[in-house]
């Protein structure tokens, strides 16, 4: 059974369409990435899924049924907007949203400082979150997204504002929830994160699915590019689709950015080339990345490098 | 709904509130306001008699009437504070023929002359601490206004020359010798009836009547034996005065003292709502503030519904304010044991409603309720306002139209009114907390309290439910500063 399915989610604001029709689902230890443009509709879906706001129209089953906050004690949630009570010791604030999630206290304070140790943060157990850094305060939230040990664990663009070391850290606690069994859904726009961690990803232009399947699904969406170092007659190779010049070498040998023809395979126009005594000094394949496909179905306004 | 989930939302804002130091200073500057207000007042009282010299340089009576009239005024002063003493403790059966049991008339020369024929203070004293129970405060005696020490040698000696500056060195003298203001009566009185009054102040109008009154009575007792009357016919003509009975059916004038006495724990108790709303309403503010500018809102409610964070705030408030509250009757109780009862025994009749079993859940009720529903509103404010001065800007207007009519009601209870405005204020549940509370101790009709009660609980119901939809509409509008249209809009949005 999904941990999480939605169908035909619909969300208004008014006259705005935030979410349109939108379908998918979330299996046990899988890593999901939710990814689109700023306004995409990512965090309104999230907030629908955590019973926040409610659809205009369509099914969300969480566990199975409705979304409802008696399953906030199996879902752990990072919100893109962070903030804690600035007066609060680190442990004191893990163990207040432990216990609004329905822990006992003194399994939620064992639990957090064990993660307070894991983020090496065990000596500031105490400390007021005022007299945090950022990035430390930001551990401490996210140690409260996994007190509970979440079996569904949703993170809205987690990444952001975290140094490189920190952005490790979070990338090991996403692979070790999965690990546990646990669905993960992370929003991001940011492509290498996303490329790295997802098993399925989701891509979505203003509130609409653009994509739903695994990295090389998507990849697959565009059709593979060669660079080849090779005279003129390659355009005449079967399979070559289009062959524009990128640079004139000399002595009648160009760099070509060569398009193949539909259903053509690279493999094929190697042989080819080989077979009719085209010559190569350079033959290699490059496969289009998550950033291609989602400036190709999203638009290059709308993607961080 | 998840009453866990409330306790410990309502356990976070009270232990967050009483984290600030503005809690403690609030908390422990009430009661020692208090307790210094009695003090200071006591130490600015001018509890020393002003003295006066009269200088009669006549030769004849003027003085001793002067100085006779006074000891009247004061001896009929001291008679009123001690039939109000005796009224108020129910004492009248220590001496029920003496002029302090009798409390239906103003004071006549007669009584007062009957008050000094029976003994005078002393005798009262004596025979009411016979009959008074022990816990019962004694009577405290007024200290006289007025001393009239013998013109010194040196004024009595000096000629018309050297009189202004003579007078100029008494008034300047300081010590236990310091006299306020010089009287003189000429040689040539009453022929020549100017009398010259030197004064360090302006002198009190009081004083200046009662000099006038005797020194006109004197007058006139000379011109009438001067026409061939005898000084007795005289003395009738001069103290014919009609007799003025005074009668104060309750509720009116002539108990209202009585009344007066029994509305102060509800008054006190109306005050006490009003300041630990205040209070407690503008830290809510602060922690509701804090939450929406950290961005704190979507974690929380990732766990919770918003009705059980505004639940929870709301618990949290009341917490607050009954323990400022309790641990201000403490304070009050500390004080009441430490000065042996004294004090308890001046309360004890102010603690008469609290007899009623009635009354007492009368006030419980409107007390609770009238925290929440003012609460309420702050919680509302708090999940509008991005910052503490946007706060402030909702928060200005809604305490104005709450204090304002307050602080004129309070001020007609204890004027004893119960007009318009009061029966306004009675069924306006904004305000019907304040007026209910007050009124509880100078008698409100049980149809009343219990009209008023139901209307309030609508009222409460009705915000509950409007200001619920307001509190969940706005919590996730960060940023946007809504119109009136989008207020409406807010108040209409069904719980989603």
């Amino acid at each position: 059974m999904p941990v999480l399915e939605v169908e035909r989610l619909t969300k208004r604001f008014g006259e705005v369409l935030a979410v349109d029709d939108l379908s998918f689902a979330v299996q046990p230890g899988e890593i999901f990435g939710f990814l689109g443009g700023n306004g995409a509709g990512k965090t309104t879906t999230l907030r629908m899924v955590l019973d926040i706001i409610r659809p205009s129209a369509g099914r969300i089953a969480v566990f199975g049924s409705a979304p409802d906050k008696r399953n906030a004690a199996a879902i752990g949630f990072l919100p893109e907007e962070r903030g804690l009570y600035g007066h609060m010791s680190a442990i004191d604030t893990i163990i207040y949203f432990a216990r609004l999630k329905g822990m006992d206290a003194g399994e939620a304070r064992d639990r957090g400082l064990e993660l307070l140790e894991r983020f090496d943060l065990s000596d500031r157990a105490t400390a007021k979150i005022s007299d945090m850094s950022k990035g430390m305060a930001q551990k401490v939230q996210l140690a409260t997204a996994l007190v509970n040990r979440p079996e569904l664990l949703m993170l809205d663009e987690p990444f952001s504002g975290l140094d490189p070391v920190n952005q490790g850290l979070l990338e090991d606690e996403i692979l070790r929830a999965s690990k546990r069994g646990a669905a993960v859904i992370f929003s991001t726009h940011v492509m290498q994160h996303a490329e790295r961690l997802c098993d399925r990803l989701l891509l979505l232009r203003k509130g609409h699915k653009r994509f739903e399947g695994t990295l090389d699904e998507a990849r697959a969406t565009l059709p593979a590019r060669i660079i080849a170092v090779a005279p003129r007659s390659i355009a005449a190779v079967a399979g070559v689709g289009h062959a524009e010049p990128v640079e004139d070498l000399g002595a009648g040998w160009h760099e070509w950015a060569i398009t193949l023809a539909p259903d053509a395979e690279v493999g094929e126009v190697l042989e080819r080339c080989t077979s009719t005594g085209v010559p190569l000094r350079r033959f290699e394949e490059r496969r289009a990345n998550l950033h291609d496909v989602f400036v190709s179905l999203v638009g290059t306004a709308e993607v961080q490098p | 709904m998840n009453r866990s989930s409330i306790m410990l939302v309502a356990g976070r804002e009270f232990r967050q509130i009483a984290a600030m130091k503005s809690f403690w200073l609030t908390l422990l500057l009430v009661p020692i306001a208090l307790a210094l207000g009695p003090i200071v007042g006591q130490a600015l009282d001018d509890d020393e008699a002003t003295r006066v010299v009269v200088l009669d340089r006549s030769g004849g009576t003027a003085r001793a009437a002067i100085v006779d009239r006074f000891e009247f005024e004061e001896d009929r002063y001291r008679l009123s504070a001690l039939s109000r003493y005796v009224r108020r403790h129910g004492l009248e059966e220590a001496d029920p023929q003496a002029p302090w049991a009798q409390h239906d008339r103003w004071y006549t020369a007669a009584d007062v002359a009957a008050f000094r024929a029976r003994g005078g203070m002393e005798a009262a004293i004596a025979a009411l601490d016979a009959v008074k129970p022990e816990e019962t405060a004694s009577f405290e005696v007024p200290e006289p206004q007025y001393e009239f020490p013998e013109a010194p040698e040196a004024l009595v000696s000096a000629n018309d020359e050297q009189l202004d500056a003579r007078v100029d060195a008494l008034l300047d003298s300081e010590g236990d010798e310091e006299v306020a203001t010089v009287v003189m009566i000429g040689r040539d009185y009453p022929a020549d009836p100017t009398i010259r009054l030197w004064s360090n102040e302006q002198p009190s109008t009081g004083f200046v009547t009662v000099l006038q009154d005797v020194l006109t009575g004197d007058l006139r007792q000379r011109l009438l034996t001067g026409r061939g009357l005898s000084p007795q016919e005289a003395m009738a003509i001069q103290s014919a005065a009609p007799a003025i009975a005074v009668t104060t059916p309750p509720p009116g004038g002539g108990a209202r003292e009585a009344l007066l006495i029994r509305s102060i724990v509800p008054l006190a108790l109306a005050y006490i709502l009003m300041m630990s709303l205040m209070l407690s309403g503008s830290w809510m503010l602060q922690g509701s503030v804090e939450e929406r500018s950290n961005k704190l809102l979507e974690s929380l409610l990732a766990c919770i519904r918003p009705e059980e964070l505004m639940y929870g705030k709301l618990l949290g408030a009341l917490a607050v304010g009954l323990s400022m509250i309790l641990v201000w009757l403490g304070c009050a109780a500390v004080v009441a044991f430490a000065t042996h009862g004294a004090i308890a025994d001046m309360i004890r009749p102010a603690l008469a409603p609290l007899t009623s079993p009635g009354i007492i859940l009368a006030m419980i009720y409107f007390f609770l309720a009238g925290y929440i529903a003012i609460s309420i509103l702050f919680v509302a404010i708090g999940a509008l306002a991005d910052s503490m001065s946007e706060a402030q800007g909702y928060l200005m207007p809604v305490l104005l139209a709450i204090l304002l009519p307050i602080t004129l009601l309070l001020q007609a209870i204890v004027m004893g009114e119960t007009g318009f405005l009061v029966q306004v204020l009675t069924w306006v549940p904004l305000w019907t907390p304040f007026a209910v509370l007050a009124r509880l101790g100078a008698g409100i009709e049980m149809w009343e309290i219990v009209g008023a009660g139901v209307l309030l609980a609508g009222f409460v119901w009705l915000e509950i439910v409007f200001l619920g939809r307001l509190f969940r509409a706005s919590l996730l509008s960060q940023g946007q500063k809504p119109g009136l249209k989008q207020l409406f809009e807010r108040f209409r949005a069904a719980p989603e």
